[in-house]
């Protein structure tokens, strides 16, 4: 795969798909910059890419703390050539019984926040005249499980701002996509999938969860130019799980 | 560096216009037809050509009409209300604005050269380090 362009800013650095799809870039001559919101975060960034020093860099931002922006713009500069953004916080409550302050935050946090961070890169990018942005959202939007309504929302949200900018932006050399993946064996998705196999691969047409290593392949190929022309879109990776009834 | 100059530049290029053309009291807006985002498209370029802070709202003059209405809700003088919201316009420009608004967007070169100005000569110059 070609790519135009060499640094790609990783928000939610320290999932697990998002370490896989790291690895993955250095591979392919990449220079990822994981974002990640603790020292935990930036622990485990290290562990998972130790033998990877001097291909990639860590820098903080937490979603909801508006000068960490600041602060991770500063020490990229305008050296941003793709941003991948798996960052969203976890919040499952039904909706009758939701604590209403967590609904304000987590809105803020995963909607508004996100909102700041695109707009600041969306400029960078501008003054560079290219870039791709790739948005990890969920097959849950199309079909959620109980208790995750505001999950979805915000992610339904936020594909909504990716793709404003893809349509008002493409013409400056600056596309959007929107991935959503199914059941992915991997973090959250692992244990939950562990806990429903039957039920959770019944449902799922191919019958086996996606690996990590699938979806980061996919991200990378959205970021390269043969991808050129996906702008402003949803792309479903789900194994066909929302396809059917 | 000529602040004037280095606009009509940028304005040649993203508008695909003739330098000529481009005084301090072109409207962008009304006569060069600049639309929204060649708007975003100027103050991505002035962020990068000045190395200022851009406040997109306050540059274009978006909220003009917003304070004007908030001094009159408020009995307050507009050209001293609008003063304080938009510092980098004089009394004299404010004034004349307040004359134009029935033309419609009154938005000129000139507005934008005092912002910059302004900004240059009121607040630190951003400095961006490359990791």
């Amino acid at each position: 795969m070609k790519f135009t362009g060499n640094r790609a800013l990783i928000l939610g650095g320290s999932c697990d798909l998002a370490l896989g799809l790291a690895r993955r870039m250095i591979e392919a001559e990449l220079f990822p910059i994981l974002t990640y919101r603790n020292q935990k975060g930036r622990n485990y960034i290290s562990e998972n890419l130790k033998d990877c020093q001097k291909k990639y860099s860590s820098l903080y931002l937490e979603f909801g703390n508006r000068d960490s922006i600041d602060s991770l713009l500063h020490q990229t500069g305008d050296g941003i050539d793709f941003m991948v953004d798996f960052a969203q916080g976890n919040f499952e409550s039904l909706v009758a019984s939701a604590n209403m302050e967590d609904v304000y935050s987590y809105f803020a946090e995963n909607i508004s926040f996100r909102a700041e961070v695109i707009k600041r890169v969306a400029r960078i990018m501008m003054k560079n005249k290219r870039g791709c942005l790739v948005f990890i959202s969920s097959s849950a939007v199309k079909r959620p499980n109980p208790g995750q309504g505001f999950y979805a929302a915000a992610k339904l949200a936020s594909e909504a701002i990716y793709k404003n900018l893809g349509l008002e932006l493409g013409g400056h050399g600056i596309t959007t996509a929107t991935l959503r993946p199914g059941y992915i064996d991997s973090g959250r998705g692992k244990k939950f999938i562990q806990d429903h196999s039957k039920e959770v691969i019944d449902k799922i047409p191919i019958k086996r969860a996606l690996t990590k290593k699938e979806v980061a392949e996919a991200i990378l190929f959205y970021l390269s130019n043969s991808a050129d022309g996906f702008n402003a879109t949803e792309i479903s990776m789900d194994g066909g799980l929302t396809a059917g009834k | 560096m000529d602040i004037l100059e280095e606009i009509k530049k940028i304005l040649v290029e993203i508008l695909d216009i003739e330098n000529h053309i481009i005084t301090p009291e072109t409207y962008l807006i009304r006569e060069l037809g600049a639309e929204s985002i060649d708007l975003l498209e100027l103050a991505v370029a002035i962020n990068s050509r000045f190395n200022i802070d851009v406040n997109d709202d306050e540059i274009f003059l978006r909220k003009l009409r917003q304070h004007i209405t908030e001094a009159d809700q408020k009995n307050k003088d507009i050209v001293q209300y609008l003063i304080e919201k938009l510092p980098f316009l004089s009394c004299k420009r404010l004034e004349e604005i307040m004359a134009d608004l029935e033309g419609g967007q009154t938005l000129k070169v000139k507005d934008i050269v005092s912002y910059i100005d302004f900004q240059i000569n009121n607040f630190t110059v951003l400095s961006v380090v490359d990791v």
